[in-house]
């Protein structure tokens, strides 16, 4: 079990003593059902900590988004930032470490085990309640969820409303960390990982074709996916004509020969390149915190292409993401025994 | 013109408006409601609280296409604007703060330079409003600026529910053209049909919502907090991802782009698409000087245009209270508690 | 909402906002050479079919297939056979501008924004100060002023730029002299410069002008107009006596797109042209 008691114990006494400038965790928020984001500083704000089925974002986004800060700003505070990370949050942490975006000493990992629950997922929970919205959900210790609406409240059961990834989680506590809440339990009681890509990857090209034409036509290019993941930390983003970085001495030529690879309006041929090259781009990097998916306005099931590339990373390469921070990266590291049937 | 419709007539008139107008209704698909067309024989029924998508989209598209240009070499450019040219269209289910952004997004692309690709897609579309008995949101507030959960600005009829009917009053030509031509299906209102509409809508009133107390005073802690440092605890964990200007039925922002499709000749076309400005490079000069350079100057940008600017200018709130931008926020960024705490800083 | 594909209809471009007039460009100097150069447009409206403009208004010129870009007309109202721009090579549109050669066609919509309110300032001494680039929006200002001399004061031109190279209409400034007080700056001591060596806002206060019954209209980089602004109100030029214009990221140029705003103001619509006075007491988000 999980004592947020401890949590809150240990975030205090992290900022007592100085070690840390600040704890990452959750709180209740005024928005949604959903947890929000907590950013404490102050030792008795630590209180206010929680830890529940709606604590579903992936707090290593701001370990990224707080270095970026950081170069911006004028604060000399180089203390370490302490994280509450989930297990897909703390593969997330892990990639960061591999890629050398944040180094070691410059995170405290307050490490979860989701034990055998996991999150909600806010789509599922519209799809139960047709569209209401939900004031609360969660376990009720026999197996469902309880969720409350303006009108009532219902149960359903957990395997209804957790999200596809929880559904398939196969390690839901981070392999590194500094300090560890609950029980590291690797036996999950839901389905086989993998199991919604391959429902999917099982159709004939034209039914896949088709699923994803229908789903990319909705893409209002407001690029949350990308806002959302923490592995999309480019400064320049590709396929983004905009996210142009720009200072005094960029030359006219520079800017004059800045190639638009993918136009900015939403029409079906530049939503799906969009979407696949940032899929490509994350091969080897995703973790599976399915935040992308969550985010999206417009109900675009996003985890299943970031998911279909790790089934055949783990196929192909028997490599998965986010491990070990020694790990080599995917897509820069071979084996010789690697497949190259296809080197002619 | 006031007139009753039973409950089970309401797909008979969707089907008499399909012969000469595209019907659009909220229709719940990929696990949330949203306008979509209404197929022949499809069910039409209103259980839908809002929908995630404002109907802005019906007036002010993701992509629009200005003109399209030509230039053969040597010669002057060809330039062929592309107004948009559909037909009517009818969308039914829609909520009193859409109608009343409606007005707002009026004021915004019709005055001062009219833009002619808003007016001829606002000419065609005819929006069916539908009174909200309950709040359809726990974060709606739209009595907080200025609206009600039965306000008919910005719409051509407005339907409110009633016990196994609709009371249905068209508002204008619009509204009065598009129920004339399902006479036959109405029943005129009478004196008791009127009192139970009353009734339901003073219930309506009284449900609670979110609320903020005193606008005028919001406006004052804007002005006044201007440089505060709060800006950037209150953005902290704004990731830009722009959903609450995306869903929001008042926002406007635009970019416009060329999309060259050839070059010898060069052909393409220039683009309006939605923009954001929440997005970091938004107001980005070519020199590399960005006036918005962080996330809170972003969101009071937001906040202040919606509550402050846009009064300045035009006497009226921008926000109509939907709540779509704190119920979508991915991080629970929520314009209510700011607006709550710049009006508590009003004072100092 | 699906986007629905549009019919052609050709309609006159007065009802269109977004449409440019087509001119063709009719002279092309090149001011300033160099990677940051700097080229004059004269463009002459194809079919008559062009706008006209008050001091301090601005037009969108369009290179189609690249873009748009607001710049400042640089020609006085008074001239009607052409409208002139001086445009800074800083990007993708105005690189293409800076591509393109006499006889090339581009769009020009306008004239957008307020105007300087010259007509005000008649009897009263203008001291202009330009830096840079910052001379083409307050040149159409001086042109008026000069061409109707007895209806002002003492007029004094301050204009500076990096180096001698990078002194725009040179010509032009000498011809100034007579009508005007011309002091003209470099930032850096320079083989065979006699002028000022000195940033812009040094010149000034090397010259200090008479804040009586005077008006300052300043344009430059925004350095130079934050000390030129200091240093004019230590001379004793009240906010109020002190204009410029200013620019922020513009697409529409009509109000519309949202982004040029200052606080409440459309700095397309409102602007460019303010006052110290109005400006001050706006966001600096520009």
């Amino acid at each position: 079990m999980v004592a947020i008691e401890d949590i809150r114990a240990r975030a205090k006494e992290l900022l007592e003593s100085g070690k840390v400038r600040s704890v990452l965790g959750y709180r209740r928020g005024t928005a949604s059902v959903l947890a929000e984001p907590a950013f404490v500083t102050a030792p008795e704000d630590t209180a206010a900590l929680v830890l529940d089925a709606t604590c579903v974002e992936n707090l290593a986004l701001y370990l990224v988004n707080e270095k970026k800060r950081q170069k911006t700003q004028r604060s000399q505070d180089t203390r370490p930032l302490a994280v509450v990370a989930k297990g897909c949050d703390g593969r997330a942490i892990t990639v960061l470490l591999q890629e050398n975006y944040i180094k070691r000493d410059e995170v405290v990992i307050l490490g979860v085990s989701c034990e055998n629950g996991g999150m909600i997922d806010t789509h599922k929970l519209s799809r139960a309640l047709r569209g209401k919205a939900a004031t609360g959900a969660a376990f009720d210790g026999n197996g469902g969820i309880k969720v409350a609406f303006t009108a009532g409240e219902t149960t359903v059961p957990a395997a209804e409303v957790l999200a596809a990834r929880c559904l398939e989680c196969t390690k839901a506590y981070p392999l590194v960390s500094d300090y560890f809440f609950g029980d590291k339990i690797d036996e999950r009681s839901y389905s086989p990982r993998f199991t919604a890509v391959s429902a999917i990857a099982e159709k004939s090209p034209e039914e896949r074709s088709a699923f994803w034409a229908g789903h990319f036509e909705r893409c209002i290019r407001c690029y949350a996916c990308r806002a959302v993941c923490p592995m999309c930390y480019c400064d320049e983003c590709v396929v983004d004509s905009t996210s142009f970085i720009v200072n005094p001495t960029t030359s006219a030529d520079e800017k004059a020969c800045r190639i638009r690879w993918i136009q900015r309006s939403a029409s079906p041929s530049e939503n799906a390149m969009y979407h696949m090259v940032r899929a490509i781009h994350l091969a080897g990097r995703c973790t599976d915190c399915g935040e992308c998916e969550r985010v999206c306005p417009v109900n675009i099931p996003l985890r299943l292409l970031n998911t279909m590339l790790e089934r055949e990373a783990l196929e192909m390469f028997e490599y998965a993401p986010g491990l070990d921070p020694e790990q080599p990266s995917l897509i820069s590291s071979f084996r010789d025994g690697d497949p190259n049937d296809f080197i002619r | 013109m006031e007139m009753i419709l039973k409950k089970d007539r309401l797909g008979e008139w969707a089907a008499k408006l399909r012969g000469s107008a595209e019907v659009f209704a909220p229709v719940f698909a990929d696990d949330s409601w949203n306008f979509c067309k209404v197929e022949p024989g499809a069910e039409l029924t209103f259980d839908h609280g809002n929908t995630v998508r404002p109907a802005k989209g019906f007036v002010f598209p993701q992509r629009e296409v200005l003109y399209r240009f030509r230039q053969e070499s040597g010669e002057a450019p060809q330039l062929t604007p592309t107004l948009p040219a559909d037909g009517p269209a009818v969308v039914f289910g829609v909520r009193p703060c859409d109608g009343r952004a409606m007005v707002r997004n009026d004021k915004v692309f019709t005055c001062g330079f009219a833009d002619p690709y808003y007016q001829a897609r606002r000419d065609r579309v005819v929006f069916v409003g539908l009174a909200c008995n309950a709040p359809p949101s726990p974060n709606c507030f739209c009595l907080s600026v200025g609206g009600s959960p039965h306000a008919g600005d910005g719409l051509d009829v407005l339907m409110t529910e009633l016990d196994g009917r609709y009371h249905v009053k068209a508002l204008t030509a619009k509204g009065k053209e598009i129920a004339g031509i399902a006479e036959a299906l109405f029943d005129k209102a009478g004196a008791a049909d009127s009192s139970e509409v009353e009734k339901v809508h003073a219930a309506a009133r009284s449900h609670p919502q979110r609320s903020i107390a005193a606008m005028e005073k919001v406006a004052e802690g804007l002005k006044r907090n201007f440089d505060s440092p709060q800006w950037d605890t209150l953005a902290q964990a704004c990731i830009g991802c722009g959903a609450c200007t995306y869903l929001c039925p008042s926002c406007h922002c635009f970019d416009i782009n060329d999309e060259v499709s050839s070059h010898s000749p060069l052909a393409g076309e220039r683009v309006r698409t939605w923009d954001n400005c929440q997005f970091p490079e938004f107001t980005m000069h070519t020199s590399g000087h960005n006036p918005r350079n962080t996330t809170g100057a972003r969101l009071r940008q937001r906040i202040c245009h919606k509550l402050l600017y846009f009064v300045e200018n035009h006497n009226i709130q921008q926000c109509t209270g939907c709540g779509r931008c704190i119920s979508h926020c991915p991080v629970g960024i929520d314009i209510v508690r700011v607006a709550n705490v710049m009006e508590e800083a009003a004072g100092q | 909402m699906s986007d629905k594909s549009s019919s052609s209809e050709a309609i006159g471009q007065a009802d269109n906002i977004y449409l440019p007039k087509l001119a063709r460009i009719a002279g092309i100097k090149e001011e300033v050479p160099g990677a940051r150069g700097i080229k004059t447009f004269r463009i002459e409206f194809l079919d008559g079919d062009g706008f006209e403009h008050d001091c301090g208004q601005c037009a969108m010129i369009s290179v189609f297939g690249k873009g748009e870009s607001m710049i400042s007309i640089a020609s006085p109202p008074s001239v009607k056979e052409y409208k002139q721009f001086s445009i800074m090579r800083v990007g993708r549109v105005t690189t293409a501008i800076h591509d393109m050669k006499a006889g090339d066609i581009i769009g020009v919509r306008g004239p957008y924004g307020n105007t300087f309110p010259v007509n005000d300032w008649k009897g009263r001494n203008l001291v202009f100060i330009g830096g840079g680039v910052g001379l083409a929006p307050i040149w159409p200002v001086i042109q008026t002023a000069v061409a109707n001399r007895s209806d002002f004061g003492k007029i004094t031109v301050f204009y500076g730029a990096r180096t001698s190279r990078d002194i725009m209409y040179a010509a032009e400034l000498e011809k100034l002299r007579g009508a005007a007080d011309v002091h003209l700056s470099v930032d850096s001591p320079e083989e065979g410069w006699e002028g000022y060596c000195g940033f812009v806002p040094a010149n000034i206060m090397d010259k200090p002008q008479s804040a009586d019954n005077a008006i300052a209209i300043t344009c430059g980089p925004p350095i130079m107009i934050k000390f030129v602004i200091k240093n004019l109100s230590e001379m004793g030029f009240s906010a109020e006596q002190i204009y410029t214009t200013i620019e922020n990221k513009m697409k529409c140029g009509v109000g519309k797109c949202g982004r040029c705003n200052a606080g409440k103001d459309y700095v397309c619509v409102k602007g460019p042209v303010y006052s110290w006075a109005q400006l001050k007491d706006m966001p600096q988000e520009y």
